[in-house]
């Protein structure tokens, strides 16, 4: 009976330490990063087409993009921001060019978000953007705002 | 052992996997939303600019497949033919600019006017007619 329970024992022990072997690689790989899978998405600018963008780039503390006026209209941009889904998100201090900024039909422009802070946007890191810009038409009479909202997917260089 | 090293290797394989397909499908539905209401717009215009050149009376009937992601259609100062798209970062407003003067017989407040129908996702027929020398009316029928 002593025997048999102590056969029971070792091989309990043996699936234990077996169990706490792979838990500790798990964790450690977890540490390391190698479940971050969203490292082998793409990275990407997706706006609707009638903006659409055509380069971008994550510096530190800088948000850089190229988009272009497919809507057939000079439009007048009156308010551009960047933020993201962050408790605390991102916040850029000044964009070039500063707002508001004509903007003519079939032209594309580069616009810079500077001075970026909080939003865990950070050096070296995956990061997901979301840029909001209003704009007018300048040849509707009444000048409603419209909003479009664009995404930004991409890693920020270190 | 044999049995949970078996079921380990499964999940590796099929975790990442989920992972990676379902943000693609995610976006690429998100862009083809933006084609279809691209494709909408453009065709109401282009039909409706038609219609206008080819005098009072004129009309014609386009069916269209209207997306999910519609939540309304407007019609501001008969000239921005107004979508108001849900994507998963947001609304947007995708706006179709249209050179010849566009009505509904939908609710007007002051220059903006709703069309009716037009934001309810599913096949749709749109009447474009030349109502008058100076407009041009859509409607859902």
């Amino acid at each position: 009976m002593r025997k048999k329970s102590q056969a029971a024992l070792e091989f309990l022990t043996t699936y234990a330490w077996a169990f706490i072997v792979i838990a500790i690689t798990i964790g450690s790989l977890y540490y390391f990063g190698v479940f971050d899978f969203s490292k082998y998405l793409p990275q990407k600018c997706v706006f609707p087409s009638q903006f659409k963008c055509l380069d971008f780039s994550l510096n530190p503390s800088e948000v850089k993009i190229k988009l272009a006026n497919n809507l057939g209209e000079d439009i007048r941009v009156t308010s551009l921001q960047v933020t993201n889904d962050a408790t605390s998100p991102i916040s850029c201090q000044t964009t070039n060019p500063p707002f508001p900024f004509d903007w003519a039909h079939s032209t594309e422009k580069d616009i810079t978000f500077a001075s970026c802070s909080g939003g865990a946007y950070i050096a070296g890191e995956r990061t997901e953007l979301r840029i909001i810009m209003g704009y007018y038409a300048i040849n509707t009479p009444s000048k409603p705002v419209h909003v479009i909202n664009g995404k930004i997917n991409g890693r920020v260089t270190s | 052992m044999e049995y949970l090293l078996v079921v380990a290797l499964t999940f590796a394989i099929i975790v990442p996997t989920t992972y990676l397909f379902y943000n693609y499908s995610k976006e690429s539905s998100q862009e083809i939303t933006d084609a279809q209401v691209a494709q909408l717009g453009r065709s109401i215009v282009d039909a409706a600019e038609s219609i206008f050149y080819s005098g009072k009376g004129s009309k014609t009937t386009l069916e269209m497949n209207i997306p999910d992601n519609i939540q309304s259609a407007v019609i501001i100062d008969g000239r921005e033919l107004v979508f108001n798209m849900t994507t998963s970062f947001g609304v947007s407003e995708i706006v179709f600019f249209s050179s010849a003067n566009l009505t509904t017989n939908g609710s007007c407040s002051a220059n903006v006017c709703n069309i009716p129908g037009l934001a309810n996702s599913g096949l749709k027929k749109v009447k474009i007619e030349s109502v008058s020398t100076s407009s041009v009316r859509i409607e859902v029928i």
